[in-house]
């Protein structure tokens, strides 16, 4: 334990009662711990830092001194004894030896999340994500979270997340506060975010704080890592496709860091080799180029007692290109966050966050043919001002109230085509100026030793064309049985201003955000959460079981056929509809020893219907009764289990394990899909082909593909060497080898001597049905290090 | 403002979703052997009667009538027998228009220079009227009716073609197709190109749009450098209405949703109605300006 600011009384205190205020810090790096408990036991009252490791704690006024308890997963628990006389400030740092077998290390989170109003709450470490296998050893912090239960994703390998039911559009993904509108690379198999830089992801499936909106179905909340002030450090990763590098360090020791992190694939340097060995071979199709980066940056300052300024940003993109004898293509895509934030410590009651944030998101495809051009993007600004308060008002009550308005710019199917002597040219897009704005207050009150209730409003208004606002109200209860276990409640309405025009289960980089109009209302939804939490075996597990009903309102879908690619009249192609979900989620986890892990179980259905076109003459096939979604999926279970073993010292002798073995299985009901029952022949006019197939789909999405199974595994050698910590992680992703179906497709059969691409009156004599799969076994090798 | 297109097969629109899967067909053969052969057990179908009747004043009148079938019915070996395993026969066809009833007979009629077929004909020529509807009545055999109506559209003609040979590569040579929209109405078009022959080559271009796009009068069509010295270029500009251009775009949006894990599955927009709702088709007037050009130097 170390006490880095001296405990100083610098308020007023209040009749019986006094205010202890601070930062917890990890000892090692300065980083501030978000969710670090604080807890007085003579009085019972308890607390957890916020965002920024702020916490502030009101106990009775006394004249003996008490202790006060400082926790976090992973860290040695530290009591510091007070005098409480007057209001305080106690900035606190907390150390790991988490191996350290003479140390005892409290796994607090559990018995804090047993207390806790949140529900449909899940948290991520980083240092777990890195030992979790993943598709060609890229750790992907999205990956893991979709191994939580009521996670599925959007098809094998992506990102995506279908959260309760809710739509791929309806997560709200935010890294640093700023708005992270798309947060994958290469169509979704990996996520944006480099685990080397980000410090906390927490998600919430339902049960919102007031203080979150925008979208409907989930929140994740990504934090970067603040940057070193103690020392310099590094951290980084040579891997199958990508190498990471992050480099940390204080500007001014105690005061002021940095941090600057990095990612890269390099495929694209060995495809230019290959297709360079291939010059002048008239056989040879050449590779396409390909890569993606990220690159994080941070600084922050320390102004004093009462001030903090931090300074971040993240650029990330997708370079996709080709260049041929007469072809010519560049397709790229990416997103570009900053974000400016204020701490101001009023009183050590009061703490206010003012924001600034930047987000833009783009893509662009540019085509040239010999003496024609042709260039597509869709783009989308977001600036944003935000101001938050987080206010101790007594030992019952801890209010939060803040409001933010965000200007919106939407550039929608920006198209500017022709030849390169101007003889033809053409344009098309549409562009959007936008606003929204919120407040909310929400209050977490205490009645009792058992009973805690978060309450809270959110309204928010949208103003585009015609203004809309939402009324918002949240709510959730905890009452708790006894120390180990406790009963939860929550209900939350969500709205969503914005809707991805997007047809396809798979995230794609032309998915284009379309904003509420005059035509396209709000989405909004409500969200109905009871369930229980109970600790066994010695606090060391935690079971967690969920019922949920979500009521959604306004959906977006899309007409038959709908022409959603360089459409000026895109408005047009929409359906709006309805939808409800229900399900149960069950998990048992471990987060500490030498075994961590969890099971997840969920039962779960999601259905939409209702729908209606906005253009009368368009059609949106059997919308008008209830239907189930592709990413309907019924059971879903997932199994993550790590085991640590082989002891040794690190370099500062503490004990710790060489070797860790991790496993992930997961299995799920397959995907829904829409498949045609009946074919008819169709002759068509004069010049142009005979269609012996043209198929007749039945009842939207009705059939199930396969069951999907996959299990990896991952074995991780750590080393410490003088210079630091390293490790080399061999996995293996789907060990099984199971071809799990990522779409069917109908396959013609013709008579040896047809060749139907060729001969325009080719009738088949058969169809075939065949099932595509995206990922063998597939092995990878990484090596880490930090310093 | 102007209007281009690269030679294609399919429509503009559907390039995108066309190129991801080309992308992801590379990636799967890198890969080595991802697919497999599986059985589906698909719901049973009752079969849909589906009509493609096609009103160009001039011509005889004609209607294909024809019937649907199960996914995986198999297809007869004969190309005699499939055709004959489709035909709806003994149905009642007529065709109305300023009062005057046109009947067609259930006979077989093959149009020998265009090799469509149809199993209904009348010898009654398509009158030239772009201002009455047609009203088409189907009784079938079984006394269930299929009915729809439409309206010639006047020929938009083609205002010139023109051949350009590339300045670099002066052996091939592309060809732009000129035509004046209407601004002041919504217009739609069917663009088609073949090279050297009509009937039995697959076309280079077969694509429908609408004028969005057109703050002016001029549109223009393209195609890449594709053709050479001696090449015959037929292009076909058909103005079809609204109605076709569901039709037409639906029906190959489901076909080529076939093995396209990006592509959405649609229903065929018909605008013929059944008695039973077990009718598909379309009932359109066909307008185009065909012109033919050999490409010269």
């Amino acid at each position: 334990m170390l006490l880095f600011g001296a405990a100083s009384q610098i308020f007023a205190q209040q009749t019986g009662k006094i205010t202890l205020s601070g930062v917890v810090k990890d000892d090692d790096n300065g980083e501030t711990l978000i969710g670090a408990t604080v807890f007085e036991a003579a009085s019972g009252n308890g607390t957890t830092t916020n965002e920024y490791g702020f916490y502030s704690l009101t106990i009775p006024q006394g004249n003996d001194s008490v202790s006060i308890e400082f926790s976090y997963v992973g860290f040695q628990t530290t009591m510091f004894r007070i005098l409480p006389k007057a209001d305080q400030t106690i900035n606190i740092r907390l150390s790991t030896g988490i191996q350290l077998q003479e140390v005892v290390v409290k796994a607090n989170s559990f018995e804090e999340s047993i207390r806790s109003t949140e529900m449909s709450v899940e948290e991520i470490s980083t240092k777990e994500v890195k030992l979790i296998p993943t598709l060609l050893g890229e750790s992907d912090i999205l990956k893991v979270i979709q191994l939580k239960p009521g996670m599925p994703s959007g098809s094998e390998g992506s990102t995506g997340l279908y959260v309760r039911g809710g739509a791929g559009d309806q997560n709200l993904i935010v890294l640093d506060e700023a708005l992270v509108y798309n947060a994958n690379h290469l169509f979704g198999f990996f996520s944006t975010f480099n685990t080397d830089a980000v410090k906390d992801l927490k998600l919430y499936k339902g049960g919102f704080p007031a203080q979150y909106g925008g979208r409907l179905s989930s929140v994740i909340d990504v934090r970067m890592k603040e940057g070193n002030n103690q020392h310099f450090a590094g951290t980084g990763g040579i891997g199958l496709i990508s190498s990471r590098l992050t480099l940390e360090g204080p500007i001014q020791k105690d005061k002021s860091s940095f941090i600057v992190s990095g990612r890269r694939t390099y495929a694209d340097i060995f495809t230019r080799m290959i297709n360079k060995s291939n010059e002048g071979d008239p056989e040879y199709n050449p590779i396409p180029d390909y890569y993606f980066y990220d690159l994080n940056t941070k600084v922050n300052f320390d102004l004093g007692e009462k001030d903090h300024l931090y300074l971040s940003g993240y650029f990330g993109r997708d370079v996709f290109g080709f260049n041929g004898d007469f072809f010519d293509f560049s397709f790229s895509w990416g997103n570009r966050t900053g974000t400016a934030r204020w701490n101001h410590v009023f009183s050590p009651k009061l703490f206010h966050n003012l924001t600034f944030t930047y987000s833009d998101y783009d893509y662009n495809i540019e085509t040239k043919v010999t003496g024609f051009s042709f260039k597509v993007g869709s783009d989308v600004q977001d600036a944003n001002l935000k101001s938050d308060f987080y206010y101790g008002l007594n030992d019952n009550h801890t209010l939060r109230f803040g409001g933010n308005i965000t200007h919106h710019s939407f550039g929608v199917g920006r198209l500017k085509a022709g030849t390169d002597d101007g003889e033809i040219n053409f344009s098309g897009g549409n562009d959007f100026d936008a606003w929204s704005m919120a407040t909310y207050f929400g209050d977490e009150m205490s009645f009792g030793e058992r009973w805690k209730l978060n309450a809270g409003v959110r309204l928010s208004g949208f103003y585009n064309e015609k203004f809309y606002a939402g009324v918002e109200p949240r709510a959730a209860a905890v009452y708790s049985v006894n120390k180990g276990m406790s009963l939860k409640g929550s209900y939350a309405r969500m709205y969503q201003y914005q809707h991805l025009v997007s047809t396809s289960g798979i995230s794609l980089p032309t998915d284009i955000w379309y904003p509420t109009t005059k035509l396209i209302k709000p989405q909004h939804s409500d969200q109905v959460a009871v369930g229980w939490e109970k600790l066994l075996g010695g606090n060391k597990y935690l079971i967690t079981n969920e019922y949920y009903v979500k009521w959604l309102r306004n959906q977006v879908d899309f007409v038959d056929g709908a022409q959603l690619f360089a459409n000026d009249r895109l408005e047009q192609e929409f359906a709006i509809g309805k939808g409800y979900g229900y399900g149960m989620e069950l998990s048992i986890e471990k987060q500490e020893g030498v075994v961590r892990g969890w099971i997840g179980y969920t039962l779960a259905l999601v259905r939409r219907g209702q729908f209606n076109t906005i253009d009368d003459s368009k059609v949106f096939a059997g919308g008008d009764r209830y239907f189930y979604p592709r990413y309907d999926r019924r059971h879903n279970v997932s199994v993550v289990v790590m085991y640590d073993f082989g002891e040794t010292r690190d370099r500062k002798g503490l004990a710790t394990n060489r070797w860790t073995i991790s496993g992930t299985m997961i299995y799920g009901s397959g995907d829904r899909t829409w498949l045609p029952v009946g074919r008819f022949a169709f002759q068509d006019v004069y010049g142009a082909d005979f269609q012996p197939i043209t198929p007749v789909y039945g009842q939207r999405n009705a059939f199930r593909l396969p069951y999907f199974f996959r299990s990896d595994l991952g074995i991780t050698y750590h080393m410490f060497p003088k210079w630091g910590e390293s490790d080399l992680n061999l996995s293996f992703f789907n060990v099984t080898n199971r071809r799990n179906a990522f779409f069917l497709y109908i396959e013609p059969q013709y008579a040896d001597d047809v060749k139907p691409e060729e001969t325009p009156l080719a009738i088949p004599t058969g169809l075939k049905a065949k099932q595509v799969s995206l990922f063998p076994i597939i092995g990878s090798l990484t090596w880490n290090f930090k310093f | 403002m102007k209007y281009f297109f690269q030679k294609s097969n399919i429509s503009g629109q559907l390039l995108w979703p066309s190129f991801i899967f080309l992308l992801f067909a590379f990636f799967i053969t890198a890969c080595g052997n991802l697919e497999k052969e599986i059985n589906l057990d698909l719901p049973a179908y009752q079969p849909q009667y589906v009509v493609e009747c096609y009103l160009e004043p001039g011509q005889p009148f004609t209607l294909l009538l024809t019937r649907s079938s199960a996914y995986f019915d198999p297809f007869p070996t004969d190309p005699l027998a499939y055709v004959e395993n489709i035909l709806v026969d003994s149905a009642e066809v007529v065709i109305t228009h300023n009062g005057v009833d046109y009947n067609l007979a259930n006979t077989p009629f093959l149009n020998p220079s265009t090799l469509k077929v149809a199993n209904y004909y009348s010898s009654q020529l398509v009158p030239e009227d772009f201002d009455n509807d047609f009203a088409l009545k189907i009784t079938l055999s079984n006394g269930q009716t299929i009915t729809s109506t439409t309206r010639i559209l006047p020929v938009v003609p083609i205002d010139s073609v023109v051949v350009e040979f590339d300045d670099v590569k002066d052996t091939l040579a592309r060809c732009l197709t000129y035509l004046t929209d209407d601004p002041s109405t919504v217009d739609y078009y069917r663009r088609m190109i073949h090279q050297n022959s009509l009937v039995d080559s697959i076309p280079d271009q077969d694509f429908t749009t609408n004028d969005d796009y057109v703050d002016d009068k001029v549109i223009v069509f393209g195609t890449g450098y594709d053709y050479k010295e001696g090449d015959t270029i037929y292009n076909t500009m058909f103005h079809i209405e609204r109605a076709y251009f569901d039709f037409w775009n639906s029906t190959f949006n489901a076909i080529n949703s076939n093995g396209n894990p990006f592509g959405q599955p649609s229903s065929i927009v018909s605008n013929v109605e059944s008695s039973d709702g077990r009718a598909v088709g379309i009932f359109t007037g066909l307008s185009y300006d065909r012109i033919m050009t050999v490409v010269t130097k």
